[in-house]
């Protein structure tokens, strides 16, 4: 129960930052796929990059654990390929779609009719997805730092060094 | 792009940053980690269980990813509300089938929209489960 309210109020928070910034509408997502407006982008990247140094750092005082997915390169480069197709036509994310509801952008519910539909066929086709496409170049739950054999704090900063000269590319162009 | 009559949004490294904080909070206090693909197969699941339980039951991927109300699937449902919130108090909620940029390039027509929109969706979740994003 407590995790139901959790996921509710912790959502709303998402959707309300997402609606506030703008970042949930086909024009800003498109956008960003067409390389004329980085916001997305922006946005994306300042989370991860924040989300990085404190989950790794409540992870350092043994506070919590890492979720970390298995790496299965057939999975994640064709899944990856097709995503963004799916993604250019719709333009909404699978949670943003939601938002854009929200915000009155109604075209979003053909997206969430086609989302559990896709999700429906997924279902269909994994036993076949198991025998075949996730089973080529799986790699099981590596991370960058484990497979350099270095500390993650160096990965971090050099991410976040990567993280605002991108930034700066952005502001200087004018994206 | 064409609103003139809506105020400018937040500042997206600042809603960006209190999205990173948010995520932190939510690990630490939950150990929940966001994400939003998984609900649409639960989704997918509970619709497909109102045509044919045993189907479902026996359905390996269903097996692996039960159709439940869980935290993502209040996770999602909450993205909805807080964005309902956000577009209330700012002036920026548009009742709208077809985005300005979309009926620039392709024109007014709803159901073309709404099919593209269809398939594109089909086709992203497809790609979002394969990766397992």
């Amino acid at each position: 129960m407590n995790d139901l309210i959790y996921g509710l109020v912790t959502g709303a928070i998402f959707g309300f930052l997402l609606q506030k910034a703008r970042v949930i509408r086909y024009d800003k997502q498109i956008a960003a796929l067409r390389l004329m407006d980085m916001t997305i982008v922006k946005f994306m990247f300042t989370t991860v990059l924040v989300a990085m140094v404190g989950v790794y750092l409540l992870k350092d005082l043994e506070l919590v654990k890492l979720s970390i997915k298995t790496t299965i390169l057939g999975g994640n480069i064709i899944g990856g390929l097709i995503f963004g197709i799916g993604w250019a036509l719709l333009g909404y994310c699978p949670g943003t779609s939601l938002g854009a509801l929200g915000e009155g952008r109604y075209d979003s519910i053909w997206g969430i009719i086609g989302m559990l539909t896709g999700a429906a066929l997924f279902a269909e086709l994994f036993p076949l997805m198991k025998r075949t496409v996730l089973t080529w170049g799986n790699f099981g739950k590596i991370t960058i730092p484990g497979i350099l054999g270095i500390n993650h704090w160096i990965v971090i900063i050099v991410m976040v060094i990567l993280g605002v000269l991108m930034f700066r590319f952005f502001e200087k162009k004018g994206l | 792009m064409g609103n003139i009559s809506e105020p400018k949004g937040w500042n997206p490294y600042l809603a960006g940053a209190l999205t990173g904080l948010l995520l932190i909070l939510s690990v630490w206090a939950a150990g929940k980690y966001f994400g939003a693909s998984t609900t649409f197969v639960r989704g997918a699941g509970f619709v497909e269980q109102t045509f044919s339980q045993e189907r479902v039951a026996t359905m390996e991927y269903f097996k692996k990813e039960m159709p439940k109300i869980d935290w993502q699937w209040m996770f999602v449902v909450g993205i909805f509300f807080g964005s309902v919130i956000a577009a209330g108090t700012s002036k920026s909620f548009r009742w709208q089938g077809v985005p300005a940029m979309w009926e620039n390039r392709f024109g007014p027509n709803k159901a073309k929209r709404a099919a593209a929109a269809f398939l594109g969706g089909t086709i992203a979740m497809f790609g979002a489960r394969l990766a397992d994003g």
